[in-house]
């Protein structure tokens, strides 16, 4: 079979599956959260440390699924949005005194900042029917603009020493406060939080909306020919898409307790899209697991010192295979592997 | 078809394979840890070994490697061999953050030393912070103002490599008496060349000098016809120079491509061996260098030192300030645990503290208790004319053996 | 008066050698509708080719010709082995593509090494006009830019070569039909801009630092050139394109700082890229 055949007839052979998918990727979300919920009562250590920030990266990966595996549009940008969160808790916290808890309004900045921005400049490019592909390009562009903005203004954000982030309170007005200094409660904070976005999302990709972006990314012509205002569906996804990315940095910054100009570099945001490409772009949950898989095989080899040089080649390479051979991620293999054993066991 | 059976089998290992994947990675730390502490006092050290500045990773790793294997050689600290824990952070900052934890957490180092730039060293601050654990660092730097806390202005950050009034300072009144007034100054935009260049111009005008322009460029600028045409018209007579990575190598190129080598006078802060082996000897002829080390200078410390890294790395190994930053970081390190005789923070900073090193490469230095800075000498050199490698790049011009910078602005003592 | 002139100098000059860089993704895109985000890596590729040919002694200019070629047979293999069966699927070889990015320069830095390197430059000295001294190198480079624009003009319409990779590009089913062998046509171009990349990457060598990255630089704004001038406008779209983004740059430096410019430019060609018609190519 010539390459070519070999996706087209992977990509058929999923059309039909969505209904499988769709139980088998709720089952496959229960299980993982689940897990994640439990860790930390089995182990201790580094491992509860540092799963609050592979998870918000999972998040991160989220957002970009909703757009490739969903709509069928690449991004390359994702990081920018990712930044601009991180960077509105972190100046909030700094320089704002509120009588409310400034990490709240901090995250609501940044996610509704970044949400926003996604929103103009969607529709500033989708209004005019620009095409995907170069769409793509702007998105490069938006990545080096965020960059570039953030390191310049360095006497507010500190530039390219970058901002320091508290570890933020919970708090309920006055009556309760809970630090998040320490390693459980942000765990679980965070989990909950991630659990929250996640279920929300997928309700959202599940409703209408998400039916309609999955037809224009089926055949956008047709979409158009029913009378469906294609540029505002995808202008609407792309801005939830900056509004998830914008959630993700925030409470990222106060995890790491750092935001960086490079949060919204270009290499940040292709590293992104090879998580989902690696988790599979039309599963959440896939594109959630393979962020964290990813991100905790880099920690992992990184520092191996007979492979810390060859790790950044082995990902290229991995990511080729992504593309190529299997399109539809780790979410994909798995979800074949369910499928066979649906067909030995049938009759 | 065979084909699919193929791909089937791949496939459903390949599915296990990524979950125990998973499970393996959450499940390492409980399997690797041995049952009761291990012997050697364990120092992590974050270092650039790839990405970006994956150039200065080398030097920097070995710096530290070559001082761990002298101070077991001669019997470890306090009866213990130490054991070095490279961690590479790919020059990302997130991962130092990730793998700053990851060594003090789960390798339970006892300490740390590196990262490389200023951006990595803030990322790390509020790590060692909340750990409470020490983090030696050695490059050349800005200096140290409150407003970057935990970055700086920490007591638990010791910093080894000069800052701008050691670097910079000595060597004003010279090169102004012998090249002129008029600075022009360009670097990279951010906060290193900017504190630089405050204090730059702050002495510059004690001595009556003056900045004719100051230009500050975004990284991976390809292009300097702009500014070469504004160097020409303002008729500066030094270029004060503080770009980073391949910018410096792409200006300094095009500046001598224009001819204006032999018209102007060009002092960096930026170009140690690394940088100045991509310029070529073409190119950074007569160029002034200013830094607390350099692999040419003359102290018999250095020739020895030399000897030994050259013995384990090769005859063309480079070294640099960095590089030697990392080295005595090091040796004080052991020097104040053993002062201190236990592996705890609090007793290891007294131990740092006022702690001098005699065998430093550049001559002998100290760590002030004031505010973590080291003491050392200071050295401007020229580049020599047709130089050939490393061994005999740079001359001396003019040397201090010792500079004592100006207090940090911090809340001191630290 | 002498800084007018300087302007007009340096701007030719930036646009002249930003029109070279951008020349190869010009093509490919251009033509075959492949967004090659592997350019940055082919022109990287190239100056560090040439970097080792000249350390053994080869010649400048046969160095760069070899170089050239180097990095057109890996765009070739590249083609043949992966990006030939995604055609038709533009995401999937701009994913690709960036793959061979990261792939190549991991290669590049396991092989070369990671220190700075550095290519002498052929040409020494400066021309003067005025009180103002030009580079000789950066002159001729900029000449052979237009040399080689001129001559894929040649190419493209005066020879039957040239008319059949036209015919395809205007209507690719039609050009099969009609017998023209579309897979050897989409080889020749993606081969072609391939070894131009390659020949940039060479020339340009002894002007920058000759680093793993150092093709990325050129990567974004190349892009840019290619969608202001107009994909498919390979010839003047890459002048007009160079002018703009290498020009706007010059200009916006001159009223304020290098970064506000920087940042004015990309912002400035996100704008146009909104409002510029979609160029020759239609239905991928």
């Amino acid at each position: 079979m010539t390459l070519e055949a070999h996706s087209a007839a992977n990509d058929a052979h999923h059309a039909p599956l969505r209904a499988r998918l769709i139980h088998g990727e709720d089952l496959a979300a229960i299980v993982l959260f689940l897990a994640l919920a439990i860790v930390p009562l089995v182990i201790s250590g580094y491992v509860v440390y540092i799963l609050p920030q592979y998870m918000l990266l999972g998040l991160l990966a989220m957002s970009l699924a909703i757009l490739w595996g969903y709509g069928g549009i690449v991004s390359f940008g994702q990081a920018a949005f990712f930044a601009i969160g991180a960077y509105s808790i972190g100046l909030v916290m700094k320089y704002a005194s509120l009588p409310v808890n400034p990490a709240y309004i901090g995250i609501l900045l940044g996610t509704t900042g970044a949400g926003l921005a996604a929103l103009v400049i969607g529709y500033f490019l989708f209004s005019a029917g620009v095409r995907s592909t170069y769409f793509v390009v702007a998105t490069l562009a938006l990545s080096i603009i965020v960059e570039q903005t953030v390191k310049s203004f360095s006497n507010i954000t500190g530039g390219w020493n970058g901002l320091y982030v508290d570890r933020m309170t919970v708090s309920l007005g006055s009556l309760y406060e809970l630090s998040l200094f320490d390693d459980m409660p942000m765990y679980y904070t965070v989990l909950l939080v991630v659990f929250v976005v996640y279920v929300v999302t997928v309700a959202v990709m599940r409703s209408p909306f998400g039916k309609i972006v999955i037809g224009v990314r089926e055949n956008e012509d047709r979409m158009l020919a029913l009378g469906f205002n294609v540029p505002a569906y995808k202008t609407l996804l792309f801005g939830l898409s900056g509004l998830l990315a914008g959630v993700a940095g925030a409470f990222y910054a106060t995890h790491a307790n750092f935001a960086h100009p490079s949060n919204a570099g270009v290499l940040f945001s292709t590293q992104v899209v090879i998580w989902v490409a690696v988790g599979g772009r039309r599963s959440l949950i896939g594109a959630f697991a393979g962020a964290i898989i990813v991100a905790s095989l880099s920690n992992y080899l990184s520092s191996i010192k007979a492979i810390q040089n060859y790790w950044p080649l082995l990902q290229g390479l991995i990511f080729i295979a992504a593309i190529i051979l299997f399109r539809e991620g780790l979410a994909g293999l798995v979800e074949s592997l369910f499928q066979k054993q649906k067909h030995a066991s049938a009759p | 078809m065979t084909e699919n059976k193929k791909s089937r089998s791949i496939t459903r290992r390949q599915a296990l394979g990524a979950m125990a994947g998973t499970a393996a990675v959450l499940g390492t730390p409980a399997l690797i840890r041995p049952a009761k502490a291990a012997d050697p006092i364990k120092i992590g050290v974050l270092s650039p070994v790839t990405g970006a500045w994956t150039v200065y990773g080398q030097a920097h790793s070995r710096g530290f490697e070559l001082a761990v294997e002298e101070i077991n050689a001669a019997g470890g600290v306090l009866g213990r061999p130490i054991e070095m824990i490279l961690a590479d952070y790919q020059t990302d900052q997130r991962l130092v953050v990730e793998q700053a934890n990851r060594l003090l957490r789960q390798e339970k180092v006892d300490l740390l030393a590196g990262t490389f730039s200023s951006a990595d060293r803030n990322a790390a601050g509020p790590v060692v912070k909340a750990a409470d654990k020490i983090l030696l660092y050695p490059t050349w730097y800005e200096g140290q103002i409150k407003d970057y806390y935990p970055g700086v202005c920490n007591p638990n950050i010791f910093m080894f490599g000069p800052e701008p009034t050691q670097q910079v300072w000595p060597f004003m009144e010279y090169m102004v008496s012998n090249h002129g007034k008029k600075f022009y100054m360009i670097g990279s935009d951010y906060a290193w060349p900017r504190v630089t260049n405050l204090f730059t111009k702050e002495k510059l005008q004690e001595l009556g000098g003056e900045v004719v322009a100051e230009v500050y460029i975004p990284f991976n600028t390809p292009q300097y016809e702009s500014v070469l045409r504004d160097i020409r018209e303002k008729k500066p007579d030094i270029i004060f120079h503080s770009l980073t990575g391949s910018d410096t190598v792409n200006f300094a190129q095009q500046f001598h491509a224009a001819g204006m080598s032999k018209d102007f006078t060009y002092w960096t802060v930026d170009d140690e061996e690394v940088v100045t082996s991509g310029l070529g000897p073409e190119v950074s002829a007569g160029h002034f260098v200013s830094f607390d080390y350099f692999m040419t200078i003359s102290h018999p410390n250095n020739k020895a030192f030399l000897e030994r890294y050259k013995a384990k790395y090769g005859p063309d190994a480079l070294m640099n300030t960095v590089g030697v930053g990392m080295y005595n970081a090091a040796h004080m390190g052991a020097l104040a645990i053993a002062k201190a005789g236990k592996v705890e923070t609090a007793a290891i900073r007294e131990g740092l503290k006022e702690l001098t090193f005699d065998k430093a490469p550049q001559g002998p230095v100290k760590m002030r208790g004031l505010d973590n800075q080291i003491v050392v000498p200071s050295y401007l050199m020229k580049v020599r004319a047709g130089w050939t490698s490393v061994n005999d790049m740079f001359e001396e011009v003019q040397s201090v053996p010792s500079v004592e910078p100006k207090d940090a602005r911090c809340d001191l003592p630290l | 008066m002498d800084t007018l002139i300087s302007v007009i100098t340096d701007t030719v000059l930036i646009t002249l050698v930003l029109a070279l860089a951008a020349f190869g993704l010009a093509i490919i895109y251009g033509l075959i509708g492949v967004i090659n985000m592997g350019h940055g890596a082919m022109l990287t590729l190239g100056a560090y080719f040439t970097w080792s040919l000249t350390r053994h002694g080869m010649p400048f200019v046969a160095s760069v010709l070899l170089s050239a070629s180097a990095v057109g047979t890996v765009g070739l293999v590249f083609e043949h082995l992966i990006i030939r069966h995604f055609y038709n699927r533009p995401f999937d070889t701009l994913l690709l593509t960036w793959a061979f990015f990261l792939v190549a320069t991991e290669v590049i830095k396991i092989v070369f090494g990671t220190d700075f390197r550095n290519v002498a430059r052929p040409i020494e000295g400066a021309i003067d006009i005025g009180i103002y001294r030009i580079p000789a190198y950066r002159t001729i480079v900029g000449g052979l830019s237009i040399l080689l624009i001129l001559s894929t003009a040649f190419i493209l319409y005066k020879t039957s070569l040239g008319i059949k990779i036209r015919a395809m590009v205007q209507n690719r089913e039609m050009a099969g039909l009609l017998g023209l062998n579309v897979a050897f046509m989409y080889k020749c171009v993606f081969g072609f801009g391939s070894f131009i990349a390659g020949l940039a990457g060479g020339l340009i060598a002894p002007m920058y630092s000759v680093d793993p990255y150092m093709g990325n630089t050129f990567l974004v704004r190349s892009f840019f050139v290619v969608i202001v001038g107009g994909i498919g406008q390979v010839l003047a779209g890459t002048l007009f394109g160079s002018f703009t983004i290498g020009g706007l740059e010059t200009v916006l430096a001159l009223f304020s700082d290098q970064v506000i410019a920087q940042i004015a430019v990309f912002f400035i060609a996100v704008v146009l890229l909104r409002f510029r018609p979609q160029g020759v190519f239609t239905g991928r």
